[in-house]
């Protein structure tokens, strides 16, 4: 017992006599989950795959490069809202935060976020060198609150082989619907002929999928989902419209049945459907599906935006990922110049994030050759012009988000009548926002 | 005095027993099996579980972050600290409220109850900003303070003491024992079955708590095992991370089950008991 205390004694005594670091701390706090084992040691991104590769190596390389900074990095369970709102509470935020262009508005509302307009500045990044889509995310009331490192869409993923085989390839590529007729009747002859469903959609627990079919489709018809910041405007024609035709395809049984996300993937990767609808995060799992020949989608796969089934607008709904720095008065001059050296390091890096599948958030990135080899992407560049965030001034996206998602998909599971759905989701999506 | 002979259980018991057994270990069989497969192998087939080739990566990968024997250290140092303060706060507040007749006596022990039916969602923005005004939040001691306030371990340590005959006390008093002596030498070591039963209850609580350690320990060295190993999930990681995931939880899972396997004695024991009185 006495030989365990004077062990104990002698690394706590080591303990304290550690050398004492006066380097710069910057905290850095993400999601994207942790893959220390895989990349811990790796400081070259271009050695790295999948977001917790890249974002981990990216980290590391810019760590080696500034030997004066003592980078914290701390991995937060997806979103980490709930960390984040409680360190804002605690006065204890950290540096840099990645936070979803939907959220900006809700911290931006409350005053608990800082504009980074002159620190982005000052190291030579300015909003015209965002794309579109990018820039919107970031900017509320003429500001920016956020450095943008990429812009994402929900698409269709094609599974080429079974179009092949339902007669919908035209010159290697897919023939999509361009109307809801059209939907019906190419889904009715994929069935036909493959004897599966024309679309795997997620259909229980996560109603993100949903949700974002709905908010498409009103879109397209050149209706906002909300009339100002304290309405919305699920009780449109518009939004009926959508909300009847995701019920159609259901009820005609075009849609798989019965499954949750890690579902609608398994069944698209096992090739017992035709279009999957997922982000672009899955770009590079699918391609690298369509290269092992044991695989369903095996040289078969190609992935495209939505398909404009209404009459209305070219636009695509689509979300970014951002740093953002939460505001905290105990942040040292030299802790926010250090969180601009990062925020230019990453900026200078994007096409490295890029590789994730995501869109870059630069049009220099867009128009580079390097980033227009990756495969597919030009199938799909098209989304960083005609991408469109969800308006700034609705300041609660992430709980409407889960109510017009769950909505749509008790419509169009039979659940409740559209008619009953669509006021529900009015009424409750118009408490939130009116609860400002 | 004779041996009461042994009686054979019903086999309809029997049976059905088997069977619920059956149902609650298939779903942590599965966990277990999923543990051992590849992550892309499962996201496009999970039946693929039940063929080779399996493998030890997941758990390779959770051993590779560094930090998680540091979570693994802070969930110790906070359930076992919380298991301590609880049994010894519980025994002398049931002891007092058991045994001891003073002012108020009552309305306390009613107000300790009420605790029950107060919910954590209920105190916890009030309890982080007390934590936050004295800027304790990242350290052991504001992972460990709330948890103390157990009224179930009070209570459940009033009833024992309430159930045990006072003729031990008073022949103990006849012999010039103090309180402190009756509660110490002679309560404390008949309540064992109690203690171990409230001690296992209260270490199973802290080490699978998440909420508070969630927004209390944001430091990443302060994280508890449950926290961590949440945070290093990716995304989506039930479609592209599925045997990672059931690695973690089979990971977070082991050592309750060693505790289980230390204390199945005992456990067994207060359950029967329970079910006895």
């Amino acid at each position: 017992m006495r030989r365990w205390l004077a062990l104990l004694a002698l690394a706590l005594l080591a303990a304290g006599c550690g050398q004492k670091d006066d380097r710069t701390r910057l905290v850095i706090q993400r999601f994207f989950g942790a893959c220390q084992a895989e990349y811990g040691a790796v400081t070259d991104p271009g050695q790295a795959e999948g977001e917790c590769g890249i974002i981990t190596a990216m980290i590391n390389q810019f760590e080696q490069a500034n030997p004066d900074l003592r980078v914290v990095e701390n991995t937060v369970f997806w979103p980490g809202y709930d960390q984040l709102t409680a360190q804002l509470a605690a006065n204890g935020a950290p540096d840099l935060v990645t936070m979803h262009s939907s959220a900006i508005p809700d911290y931006e509302a409350r005053g608990l976020l800082e504009p980074l307009d002159e620190l982005l500045a000052a190291v030579g990044i300015h909003p015209d060198q965002f794309t579109e889509a990018a820039r919107a995310g970031v900017t509320v009331d003429g500001h920016i609150m956020g450095l943008p490192i990429d812009v994402w869409a929900p698409l269709w993923h094609v599974n080429m082989n079974l179009f092949q085989q339902a007669g919908l390839v035209e010159d290697g590529k897919p023939v999509l619907p361009t109307s809801t007729e059209q939907f019906h009747a190419h889904a009715a002859q994929f069935r036909e002929r493959t004897g599966k469903p024309y679309f795997i959609q997620v259909t229980s627990k996560d109603f993100a999928g949903p949700m974002r079919l709905f908010y498409a489709w009103m879109m397209q018809q050149g209706a906002p989902p909300f009339r100002d910041a304290r309405h919305a405007n699920f009780d449109s024609p518009e939004a009926r419209r959508a909300l009847e035709f995701m019920t159609e395809l259901y009820r005609r049984g075009h849609s798989a049945r019965n499954l949750d996300y890690a579902g609608a993937v398994s069944a698209f990767l096992k090739g017992e459907g035709g279009i999957l609808v997922d982000g672009t995060w899955m770009v590079g799992q699918f391609d690298a599906a369509a290269k092992d020949a044991t695989s369903p989608l095996y040289q078969g796969y190609a992935v495209r935006p939505f398909p404009f089934l209404f009459q209305g607008r070219q636009v695509s709904l689509v979300d970014g990922h951002n740093w953002v720095m939460p505001r905290n008065p105990r942040r040292t001059e030299a802790q926010r110049e250090a969180a601009q050296r990062f925020l230019a390091y990453f900026a200078a890096n994007d096409f490295q994030w890029a590789r994730t599948g995501h869109f870059p958030a630069y049009r220099a990135i867009i128009d580079s050759p390097e980033w227009q080899s990756l495969p597919h992407r030009e199938d799909i560049a098209i989304i960083t012009r005609i991408g469109e965030p969800l308006p700034r001034f609705v300041r609660r996206q992430s709980p409407i988000e889960f109510i017009v998602g769950e909505e749509a998909a008790a419509a169009f599971t039979g659940v409740k009548p559209v008619e009953r759905a669509l006021a529900d989701m009015q009424r409750r999506a118009n408490e939130i926002l009116q609860s400002f | 005095m004779s041996t009461p002979a042994f009686q054979r259980p019903p086999r309809l018991g029997v049976v059905l027993v088997v069977v619920a057994a059956i149902m609650m270990l298939t779903p942590m069989l599965w966990v277990l099996i999923l543990s051992f497969k590849d992550n892309a192998a499962l996201m496009a087939d999970t039946s693929s579980a039940f063929h080779p080739p399996w493998t030890l990566a997941n758990f390779r990968n959770i051993l590779g972050e560094g930090q998680v024997f540091t979570w693994l250290g802070n969930s110790v140092i906070v359930s076992l600290s919380m298991t301590a303060g609880v049994l010894v706060l519980s025994s002398l507040a049931g002891y007092a409220f058991a045994r001891l007749d003073f002012p108020g006596r009552r309305l306390l022990f009613v107000l300790v109850l009420l605790g029950l039916a107060i919910p954590e969602q209920a105190v916890i923005i009030g309890r982080h900003q007390m934590f936050s005004a004295v800027s304790m939040h990242n350290t052991y001691t504001a992972l460990v303070l709330p948890g103390l306030s157990m009224p179930f371990g009070v209570f459940l340590m009033t009833q024992y003491f309430r159930a045990m005959p006072k003729e031990l006390d008073e022949a103990a008093r006849l012999d010039g024992a103090s309180r402190l002596t009756i509660f110490w030498r002679i309560l404390l070591p008949l309540s064992i079955p109690a203690q171990a039963t409230l001690g296992i209850f209260t270490f199973l609580h802290a080490w699978n708590d998440y909420w508070w350690p969630l927004i209390s320990a944001t430091d990443k060295e302060m994280l508890t095992l449950t926290v961590g190993i949440a945070a290093t999930q990716m995304n989506f990681a039930q479609a592209e991370g599925l045997g990672f995931l059931m690695a973690q939880a089979v990971f977070a899972g082991l050592p309750t089950l060693l505790v289980y396997l230390v204390f199945q004695k005992y456990i067994v024991r207060a359950v029967a008991g329970a079910a006895g009185q």
